[in-house]
Order: structure tokens, then C-alpha cells, then sequence
């Protein structure tokens, strides 16, 4: 139980690392947050949610080449796994569905 | 000057490398590293360096940390407790002795502490008790016992009110048995039944407001505004009108047709957790005029006064601002009075204000008439159980150490292949917390056997709050902080052993920390000291109140309550009970020597110009006789002189007071005017912790009870003949009756309570103590075995070895002696300098105390070393 399951947050994480497709880590995926998603974490949290991620398959990573800004330490770089994407694309087409069948939405909560 | 610091925290960073799983670290270090580089950038090195920190600390995660061997291993643990519990059954008797002893502490601890809950709960369940306010008059010129009362003149709350913007509220109560308040007679206006019933008070309707009292039936608005209204309690409102709705319904107080009260709303049931419960009527005060012009009345003082303050009122500023009413007020209608010396009369009053929520525990030095809880006492029982938990704690310290030879093998055997100090520590502690929780559980059990008993030790209805939430856990809590607390010096000290000595052999057995284990058996015993020696004293000060020659005679006294429903008839029936043959003598009226009958204060002038206060008891001509009172000048009332009317008997403490050698002839005026014909033997009408005050006898009616006193032994006889014919004197009413001497002790209910309270936990610690001491002789005395099997061949006697063993024990108790019998000498003198009439401590007492700690101590090691020089040599020189 809880393995298909994703939170909201998760799912804004597993976004992010899709969307920078190969290039994700801690740091990246924290920025994005703050700047698309207007939601400002800590690095820890971040880090959390993508070893949950993984732990439930979602993700993958691999160690990076050693940067000099990091004192020679590797970077995680998370990439999405098919696992991943179907679970998006399941959460998506769920939505969509309800988002059809509400009706009038725009006048009724978009500018309320 | 040093140079401001550069890079991230090396702190911060050594944290985390050391806690990070390694798996992690590289990651998480990597990040939190270029995000420093990143705000250093953007907003400086000391702004990233708190980041920095701040990032590691909320790194900090379960899901983070790596596996330390220290922090919980289930395996670890499991493999500890397994061992523990070998020991464990290994020594019976230790495990015994370790477990009973804590778990009777434990015991106490949770009795006494749902004790100490409940008594501190009292009024606290205000919404605004911050803002609650009781009126305390202090004077110095009254005698001490009445230095501080609360005892207020009818217009004080409305002055209050009208002059002080900073009192929101206020309302006046009168309780106790002037005025109708107490006891009374009650009945249904539609009903001829006559109830007792306890429990009255007069309060305003603005009372309601000030102690927030839920009215559940009827307009709270309404309810005791108007004038004859009366508000019950919800449990008398079921019992008088099952099934109706009691608004305005009438009830009918003592027989008084002409004064029906209206019900005018029922209250919830009175916490009893309240200064003022059990209340179950309250009468309204509205339009009442207890005699005409006493509501604008400022000398005489019968009114307790609750206020509400405004929020954010300062209180000792008000206070000072109380001083206001003496000028516009006191003095003004003292100097109306035409009194002499106005300015004296009124003294040196001042006004405090004592919060609401501190009325039940703290009114040391207050006189309020009503029942009351004492901080003292509190803080005592809190005292004792913290020492029964050091007793208890402190046998298992020394019981474990004591023990350590036995251990040391197996801590030198575990070193050598690996263990490291802090395994052994967390060892060790699993076994006290382990013994410590089986204690605990012990403990519950014993704790909720025993809840009846101590409900009646300390006249309570505790219950045992299995359900509440806070119970198990803080009960666990504290068991695994005992196992710990009591584990930690233990667990230290065994796993100091260095493998090479222990190996060896060269460890003296157990020796290492004797003088640790002296110093507790010192501290142990010297506790038993204090608390035996108390003990003595507490009971020779009992005995001394008890068997006190009171100045009259309790015993073989019935009083009849609710009399005045008599009526007329009241002079019939003192007739009708005289003529009986066991009846000695009867005498109608309500002021005895008794807690909870009435009691006043008033001003006499003397016919020297001086002015006396004293209590002004309106009795009969047979009162001194049926009280057995001691007429020592002038002569008693009688029948024959029809002056008496206007004569005045007064006790030895006025007689002193006026400082007549005679006083006899002499007047006194409290607006009427007494001849003094006779004076008693001063008798105790307060408690005896207080000194007598002056009384005054006249001859006049109170109704509301009728003491009768019975020829030697006829007590039970009587006892039928009164009630038969009660029942023929007013069917409707049933017969109320009780024991002077029985009244008399409920007067010292407090005083017992503390005694039998303190009695019970000190032969409790005692106990504990002895468990241990017999403990650590068994164990002392079987390591000597080999050196007394030595000695017995070498032709050493049984009495000698006994000598030998006991020498050591001997010394350590004299030194407790040395330590404890000073000290409850200067605490037993604490404790009777609360009593006015106290016993002389005597050095008999604690040379008593002393013999007795010495036989206890002697006795509980002589199992031991009694066996132990018995023993045959061969047994233990054999390998």
C-alpha cells in the first residue's frame, strides 16, 4: 500500500525532476520550487522527498562528475524512471477527467 | 581582534559529518555547501553562515542519521534486557528487595500525588480567576487570631463599586450559621416534611456574575434579583422536585410561614473542589436588613466581599487606594457614634486582596470561619514522598553496587572480547529501567489496593485516573526517569572495572565504594531518625490536645439541631426532657464550644471609658451546668433573680482583659448594658492551636439547638426517649441529632489527618530503609564469609563475630543519629510553634527516638549477622 501513492508535494518535486530531465539535484529542484512554485523550502525537505521518491521507485540517481564550488564533492543527479512518468500520467488523466466534468468553473472560483 | 570568520561553521559541519549516514553525506554536504557559496554571494558571509547552520540542524533526520551502536538496537536491546532478567532470577531476594522497595515508593508517590493534584486544584476552574478577589481586613489591634479576617460592613460593596473604577464587580456573601445561613430546616411550601439541611449561604445576585456560577434552569438575570428568592442546587432540585420544573416554586426555611422563598433558578452542582462547597441553597441578599439601618451600617462586620477586577488592574496599587475607605468611611461613622477616641477604635486598618484561587490553601493568618486546606501540609506530604523515593532509590544504588564483585567478572570478560563503555552503560541502565518499570506496574496495582484507605487517612474521595491521558504515559515517564536516576551512579561505577584487575582478582570485593554507600546508609538512616522522632512528637502533641482540660465537658452531650421549629412549644419540651430520669441537665441555645455553631465579635464599652471586643453567646440559665463549665467568681444565672436579665457571665480571658481584680459588679455596654455577675473557667471554643478569646454569656434566646447531657452511661437509653418524643412534638421533622465530643474531634480533623498521614509515610520510609539495610548486611556479611570461617577456626566466638559484624553498622547509625536527632529537634520546634498550646519538646523524646532508630538498625542486620556467625567454618574453607 502507499507504493502508487503520491503526495502533493512529491508530485511537485517529481515535476521538477522530470522537467530538467537528467540535470535535477537537491539544489535545482529547491530553486525551481521557489521560483515556479512560489514555494520556499529547505534543502533538507528537498532532499527527503527525493529519497522518498526513489525509495518508491519514481526516480533514479546518478553521481555526477566532482565540482570545485562544492569542494570536490559529486552532485545526486535525479532523472525520472518509467515508473515515474506512468504515475504522472495516471495523476494527469485523473484530473483531467474531474476538470471536464465540473461545470462552469471559470465564472463560478476563477475570478471570484 | 580576530578576524571575522570565513567559510561555513566548522561546528555545524562536524555535526552533520558526524551523525550523516555516509550513504548521504556527500549529497547533502555538497548541497549545503554551494548553497553557502551562493548566499555568500548574494547576502553575505554572516547571513550564510546561519543558513548553513540552520540547513544542517533541519537535516538532522531520523531518515538521515546513521546507525549508531548506542542509540536503540533492537537486537542490543533485547540481548540486554535477556540478561537483566537473568540476574534478575539469579538473586531472588535482591531482585526482591530492589523491585518492593521501589514499587512501595513508587506507591506513595502516586497516592500522594493525586493527593497533592486535587488540593491544588481548587478553584481554579474560573474563566477569569486571575481577575477574582476575596476583601481581607487586617488590624492590628484585634487579638492575633482575628488580625486578618474577612469579615466586611454591609455597604462595603457598593462603595467598593461606586468609588473604585478598578473593581468591574462585586458581591457579599454571609456565611456560616449567622443570619440564616449553614443549617436549616426545609421544606416544600405544598409539603408538611421538614428536612435538615446543610449548606446555606446569603449571597447577592451579583455573586452568580463574580463566581461564575451556571444557572442551567430559570433566567440567570432573574435568579436571586428579587427580594425572597432562592437558588438550588440541581442534585436538591431532583431530590424536592422529581419530575417538575422548580421555577418558581416556594420553599419554606425553618418553619417560617411568612416568609415563603421563591425559586428563582437552579445552579450546576457546586464544584467541591470550591472555598465555599458544599453549597446547595443559595438566599438572596436582596432587601435583606438583618436589623433596621444595618445595610447602611459600618460597625458591624458581617459580609465576606468577592470582587471582579478590570483587566490589567494593578493589585497592590488598588490595595493602597483601599486605605481611601478608612477616612471617608470608618472614621466618619465611628466619630457619629460619639466614641471617645475615634481614631483608636478604628486602629490600623488596612485592606489586601487575596486571589480567589488561593483562598483554600493559603489563608494562613486569615479568618474566614470556613474549612480549609493547608499549604503546610501539602508541602510536607511532597517533602516525604520525595524522601521515600530517595530511600527507595538509594537502596538500589546500594544494593548494585554492593553487588559489583559479582558483575565485575563479567564486565572484565566483556571488555576483554570488545564491549565498549557506553555498551555497558546502556546495559546496566536497561537493567534499572527494566526493574524500575516492573516496579512501576507494582506499584499501580499497589497504589489503586490501597486508594481506599488513604482516601480515608486523608478524608478524600480520590479516584485513580486510569483513563486520563496524562496518567499512563507520565506514570511510564516517571518510572523509566527513576530506572535512570537510579541506574546512572550503578552503571557508571561498574563500568569503570579495568579487565586487568578484574581478571586477576585483585578487586577487592565491592569495597571500592564503600564510603559512597556509607554516606547513603548515613543519609538513610538519618532520614529514619527525623521522621521516628516526629513521629514521637506528633503523637505526644496529639494527646496532649486531646486529653487538654478543656474548660468544659464534652462528653455525654447530645445536641438536637433544627430545634427552632419548636416554636412555642420549645419551653414544653425542655420541660418534657427534664423530667426524664436519665436526663441530667438542658439548655437551649446555639452558641457551644463547637466549630460551625454561631460565633460573633463585638465592642463593649467598659465603665472605665475602655473599650473590649469578645464573642456575645446568647444562652440559658442552664447552660453552664449542661456544659459542665467551671464557675470560679460571682455566681452562675438563676432562676430566682429576675435581675439576671440584664447580668453577664464572662470567661477569665475577658476577666483579664478588663483587668479588674474583681470584676464582679462591674458593666459593660454594646448599646445595652450587662452587669458582670459571674465568671468561668476559661474553656477552648476555637481550635487549640489558637489562644481563648474573650467570651460574654447573657441570658437570651437562640432556638436552633438544644444540648442535652445524660447521666453517666445512659447515652444509648436516651437516645430513643428523645427522639419519641421529638416525634410527638413535631411529627413532620425527623429527629437531627449529635455528640458534642464527636463535634469536638471533627474540630481536629486537620490535626489528626496530619498525624496519621505523617505516621503511615514515616513507618512507610522506615521500612523501605530497613528493606535495604537488611539487604546490603545479607550481602556484607556473606563476603566476610571466608574471613569469619577464618576466624572461628582461630577460636573466635559467636557473641565476637556478632560484636565484629555490628561494630561497622553501629557507627554509621550514630553518625545518622548525630546528623538527624539536631535536625527534627529544630523541625519538630517548627512544627509546634504553630500551636498556641504545644507541648515542651524534651531531649527523652529524641533519646527515645535515637534508642529506637539503634534497635530497628540492629535488629535488621542481626538476621544476617546472626546467621553469619553461625556458620559452619568447614563449609566455606573447603576449596
Amino acid at each position: 500500500m502507499g507504493r502508487k501513492h503520491l503526495g502533493e508535494f512529491e508530485e511537485l518535486v517529481l515535476l521538477f525532476v522530470a522537467v530538467q530531465a537528467g540535470s535535477a539535484y537537491g539544489i535545482s529542484v529547491m530553486e525551481a520550487l521557489a521560483e515556479e512554485a512560489n514555494r520556499n523550502v529547505n534543502i533538507s525537505a528537498v532532499h527527503a522527498t527525493l529519497r522518498r521518491l526513489e525509495k518508491k521507485g519514481f526516480v533514479r540517481s546518478d553521481w555526477s562528475e566532482a565540482t570545485k564550488e562544492r569542494g570536490g564533492r559529486r552532485k545526486r543527479l535525479f532523472s525520472i524512471t518509467q515508473e515515474g512518468e506512468t504515475a504522472l500520467v495516471e495523476i494527469r488523466s485523473i484530473r483531467d477527467r474531474l476538470w471536464g466534468r465540473l461545470p462552469d468553473l471559470g465564472t463560478n472560483l476563477g475570478f471570484v | 581582534m580576530s578576524r571575522p570568520p570565513t567559510g561555513p561553521p566548522p561546528w555545524a559541519d562536524r555535526f552533520l559529518e558526524w551523525f550523516c549516514h555516509p550513504d548521504l553525506l556527500e549529497e547533502i554536504q555538497g548541497d549545503i555547501h554551494e548553497l553557502f557559496t551562493i548566499r555568500e554571494a548574494e547576502k553575505g558571509t554572516t547571513a550564510a553562515r546561519r543558513y548553513f547552520a540552520w540547513d544542517v540542524i533541519r537535516s538532522f533526520r531520523l531518515s538521515t542519521v546513521k546507525n549508531f551502536d548506542l542509540l536503540i538496537s533492537p537486537d542490543m536491546l533485547k540481548m540486554n534486557a535477556r540478561i537483566a532478567f537473568r540476574q534478575m532470577l539469579k538473586q531472588k531476594v535482591f531482585t526482591f528487595i530492589k523491585i518492593g522497595g521501589f514499587a512501595l515508593g513508587m506507591a506513595a508517590c502516586l497516592l500522594i500525588s493525586l493527593y497533592i493534584k486535587d488540593e491544588l486544584a481548587y478553584d481554579q476552574h474560573y474563566a477569569e480567576g486571575d481577575r477574582l478577589y476575596r476583601m481581607v481586613s487586617y488590624n492590628s489591634i484585634f487579638p492575633e487570631a482575628w488580625a486578618g479576617h474577612v469579615f466586611f460592613p454591609a455597604p462595603m460593596a457598593q462603595a467598593l463599586l461606586e468609588d473604585y473604577p478598578e473593581i468591574e464587580s462585586a458581591a457579599r456573601i454571609t456565611p456560616g450559621g449567622l443570619f440564616g445561613g449553614g443549617s436549616n430546616t426545609l421544606r416544600r411550601a405544598d409539603q408538611q416534611e421538614n428536612f435538615f439541611e446543610e449548606g446555606f449561604l446569603l449571597v447577592d445576585h451579583e455573586l452568580l456574575d463574580v463566581l461564575e456560577i451556571p444557572i442551567i434552569q430559570g433566567a440567570p438575570a432573574e435568579a436571586l434579583a428579587s427580594p425572597l428568592s432562592i437558588v438550588i442546587s440541581a442534585k436538591k432540585a431532583a431530590q424536592y422536585f422529581p419530575e417538575e420544573d422548580p421555577i418558581g416554586k416556594s420553599l419554606i426555611i425553618n418553619d417560617e410561614l411568612d416568609k415563603p422563598y421563591v425559586i428563582s433558578g437552579v445552579m450546576r452542582d457546586m464544584p467541591i473542589q470550591s472555598h465555599l462547597a458544599p453549597i446547595d441553597f443559595l438566599v438572596t441578599l436582596t432587601e435583606v436588613e438583618f436589623w433596621q439601618g444595618e445595610q447602611q451600617y459600618w460597625r458591624a462586620n458581617n459580609y465576606h466581599t468577592y470582587v471582579r477586577l478590570q483587566e490589567g488592574t494593578d493589585v497592590a496599587d488598588l490595595e493602597q487606594k483601599l486605605l481611601g475607605l478608612v477616612d471617608k468611611y470608618y472614621l466618619p461613622s465611628t466619630i457619629a457614634e460619639g466614641v471617645n477616641d475615634p481614631e483608636k477604635e478604628v486602629g490600623e486598618m488596612t485592606f489586601g486582596l487575596q486571589p480567589v484561587g488561593d483562598i483554600y490553601l493559603k489563608s494562613a493568618g486569615i479568618m474566614d470561619l470556613l474549612p480549609h486546606g493547608d499549604i503546610r501540609f501539602v508541602r510536607l506530604l511532597g517533602a516525604i514522598v520525595i524522601f521515600i523515593l530517595l530511600l527507595a532509590v538509594i537502596n538500589f544504588v546500594n544494593l548494585s553496587t554492593a553487588k559489583s564483585a559479582n558483575r565485575a567478572r563479567e564486565v572484565g570478560m566483556r571488555k576483554v572480547v570488545g564491549s565498549q563503555r557506553g555498551q555497558l552503560v546502556q546495559q546496566f541502565l536497561t537493567e534499572s529501567t527494566l526493574i524500575s518499570i516492573l516496579a512501576l506496574s507494582f506499584a499501580i496495582l499497589l497504589a489503586g489496593g490501597f486508594l481506599p484507605y488513604f482516601n480515608q487517612l486523608t478524608d478524600k474521595n480520590l479516584v485513580m485516573p486510569w483513563l486520563a491521558w496524562w496518567f499512563l504515559p507520565g506514570a511510564l515517564l516517571g518510572g523509566l526517569l527513576l530506572g535512570i536516576i537510579a541506574g546512572f551512579y550503578p552503571a557508571l561505577f561498574l563500568s569503570t572495572f579495568k579487565p586487568i584487575d578484574v581478571l586477576r582478582g585483585h578487586l577487592s570485593r565491592g569495597a571500592k565504594s564503600s564510603s559512597v554507600r556509607n554516606g547513603l546508609v548515613v543519609f538513610q538512616f538519618a532520614t529514619s531518625v527525623v521522621l521516628i522522632a516526629g513521629t514521637f512528637v506528633i503523637y505526644q502533641q496529639m494527646n496532649y490536645i486531646l486529653n487538654k482540660e478543656l474548660g468544659f465537658d464534652k462528653d455525654q452531650v447530645v445536641i438536637i439541631q433544627g430545634a427552632n421549629t419548636l416554636g412555642d412549644q420549645v419551653a414544653t419540651f425542655k420541660e418534657e426532657l427534664q423530667r426524664m430520669p436519665d436526663v441530667q441537665s438542658v439548655s437551649i441555645g446555639d452558641y457551644l464550644p463547637i466549630d460551625g455553631t454561631q460565633r460573633n465579635s463585638n465592642r463593649f464599652g467598659v465603665d472605665n471609658g475602655e473599650q473590649v471586643i469578645g464573642q456575645f453567646w446568647l444562652v440559658d440559665h442552664d447552660y453552664v451546668s449542661t456544659l459542665g463549665m467551671e464557675v470560679i467568681q460571682g455566681r452562675d444565672f438563676s432562676r430566682a433573680m429576675s435581675t439576671d436579665s440584664t447580668g453577664m457571665i464572662i470567661n477569665e480571658a475577658m476577666a483579664r482583659e478588663l483587668g479588674y481584680d474583681n470584676p464582679i459588679g462591674h458593666r459593660l455596654n454594646n448599646g445595652r448594658d450587662w452587669e458582670i455577675i459571674g465568671v468561668v473557667k476559661d474553656f477552648h471554643y476555637m481550635s487549640l492551636k489558637e489562644e481563648i478569646l474573650p467570651v460574654c454569656l447573657v441570658l437570651e434566646e437562640s432556638p436552633y439547638m438544644i444540648s442535652v447531657k445524660a447521666k453517666a452511661g445512659q447515652m444509648d437509653n436516651l437516645l430513643g426517649q428523645l427522639q419519641s418524643t421529638w416525634d410527638r412534638f413535631i411529627p413532620h421533622q425527623s429527629f437531627q441529632y449529635t455528640f458534642l465530643d464527636k463535634e469536638f474531634a471533627g474540630m481536629y480533623k486537620d490535626v489528626f489527618r496530619t498525624r496519621d498521614v505523617f505516621i503511615s509515610f514515616a513507618i512507610l520510609a522506615i521500612i523501605i530503609a530497613c528493606l535495604g539495610l537488611f539487604a546490603l548486611s545479607a550481602f556484607l556479611a556473606e563476603q566476610r564469609h571466608k574471613e569469619i570461617s577464618t576466624r572461628k577456626v582461630l577460636g573466635a566466638s559467636t557473641s565476637g563475630i556478632i560484636g565484629l559484624l555490628t561494630k561497622d553498622y553501629l557507627l554509621l547509625v550514630l553518625i545518622a543519629l548525630l546528623i538527624g536527632l539536631p535536625l527534627s529537634w529544630y523541625l519538630m520546634d517548627q512544627w509546634l510553634a504553630d500551636f498556641t498550646f504545644s507541648i515542651d519538646l524534651q531531649w527523652t523524646v529524641f533519646a527515645a527516638a535515637g534508642a529506637v532508630a539503634i534497635i530497628i538498625a540492629l535488629g535488621t542486620i542481626s538476621f544476617q549477622t546472626i546467621k553469619a556467625a553461625r556458620l559452619n567454618p568447614a563449609d566455606f574453607l573447603r576449596n
